[in-house]
């Protein structure tokens, strides 16, 4: 009797979430050449378009219960905050497809607006990148306080405060921080130092159209605790909610992302 | 054919090009108080109270305070620092430096109208003759001896 071969394939199943821009008429050619591509590459795979009130948890945990290896966020920095800040906690692994303006998120991960991003989607470079996590949820790209009289505590061992003046604190994960000021300068941020960076910049005057910053402070730091006498606007990957007490932590190697060669770090 | 690709030598080019170290900066109008420590550069222009740690460079900018003890492996003060000074290498002082407290370092370089009111420590001082300083010992022995006797002549005369 011939011996038998039990032959197993393991199919990587990829799941691609769409942001609701892409319905315009404006990116249909570039969406209908990147579906070709992925097709040619044999990563083509479901598609799910998100909604403004889409649980992109609640999506991702079902896509993984029902065999999906590979979560494509296609889309811009918002799209790509609003799914992950929700699906960090998802154990699979995530891309990113960027296309449109505002990508600057995609600029530091390594990975080309447009068509070109299907190679490196198709090349599954991985790699683990560090997360903030603030008051139960992660923020991924960026966190803006807005001006305001607040007290800032580092890794309970020092204190920074400004001398009578109302502050604006960025803490910055993947999105560069950008400060136009005398000569502008831009700080690339290293996702996987093992630390967060946040930006502190003392309001020296708010003027009739624009406001006046002094010259930035910058701490990196592992867990930072925000408080104010009075509530203070925060955003967290453009979502905004009102605090009294913030704790921001990071938290270490949390996402899996596919990333380009040419990424900056 | 059998060369290396050229796009693995540009991309690690890159990332050395790429990967801007995001140092701690203390801004003019901020106040820092408790241990301040970091493994990166330190550039203060505010003022900071506590203590003050660094494993790489601290830079005091003119106009920035910091009341404290520090610890740096290299240095550069232009502003004023009340406090101890331990520097592991290289001491920079400009012309505006203020330092109130004592000071150890390996290389100092001192411009003209820096100001040190304390104690100046440098390691990897040579001098092995160290005979003059015990002869002064002696000598000073000897003189707080001849004191104490010529002290005690002066008190047996006043008792008589």
């Amino acid at each position: 009797m011939p011996p038998i071969y039990l032959v197993v394939y393991f199919s990587l199943m990829y799941v691609y979430l769409y942001d609701d821009y892409l319905k315009q008429k404006k990116y249909d050619v570039t969406m209908k050449a990147i579906e070709t591509r992925l097709t040619d590459f044999g990563i083509a795979g479901k598609i799910i378009r998100l909604q403004q009130f889409t649980n992109a948890h609640a999506v991702v945990e079902e896509e993984i219960s029902k065999g999906a290896t590979t979560v494509v966020i296609v889309g811009n920095d918002r799209t790509f905050g609003q799914v992950l800040s929700r699906a960090a906690t998802c154990r699979t692994l995530f891309a990113f497809l960027p296309v449109g303006p505002e990508n600057s998120i995609a600029e530091v991960l390594g990975i080309p607006e447009g068509v070109a991003a299907c190679d490196v989607l198709s090349k599954r470079r991985k790699v683990r990148l560090d997360v903030g996590w603030v008051n139960n949820r992660y923020f991924i790209s960026q966190l803006h306080i807005f001006p305001h009289n607040i007290s800032v505590e580092y890794d309970e061992r020092f204190s920074v405060s400004a001398k009578n003046k109302k502050m604006e604190l960025v803490v910055c994960n993947l999105q560069p921080f950008v400060w136009e000021g005398k000569g502008k300068k831009n700080y690339i941020i290293h996702p996987q130092d093992g630390k967060l960076e946040a930006f502190l910049r003392p309001l020296e005057k708010k003027g009739l159209f624009k406001a006046q910053y002094e010259t930035p402070s910058i701490f990196p730091f592992e867990e930072m605790v925000v408080s104010s006498a009075t509530p203070f606007i925060m955003e967290a990957d453009g979502k905004k909610t009102k605090e009294l007490k913030v704790m921001i932590r990071l938290a270490k190697n949390r996402v899996e992302m596919v990333v380009g060669k040419m990424r900056r770090f | 054919m059998f060369q290396k690709p050229v796009a693995d030598s540009y991309d690690s080019s890159m990332n050395e090009y790429a990967h801007d170290e995001v140092e701690t900066v203390v801004g003019p109008s901020v106040q820092v108080e408790g241990d301040f420590a970091s493994e990166g550069n330190i550039i203060v222009k505010g003022t900071v109270s506590g203590s003050v740690k660094t494993s790489k460079l601290l830079s005091v900018e003119g106009g920035a305070k910091i009341l404290a003890n520090v610890k740096a492996n290299e240095a550069i003060v232009a502003g004023q620092v009340k406090g101890n000074v331990r520097v592991t290498n290289r001491l920079e002082l400009t012309e505006t430096a203020q330092i109130l407290g004592d000071v150890s370092c390996a290389v100092l370089v001192v411009a003209g109208g820096a100001l040190i009111h304390g104690k100046l420590v440098m390691k990897g001082i040579e001098i092995q003759d160290l005979k003059p300083t015990k002869k002064r010992g002696l000598s000073r022995l000897k003189q707080s001896k001849s004191i104490e006797d010529d002290e005690e002549e002066e008190m047996g005369e006043q008792a008589e």
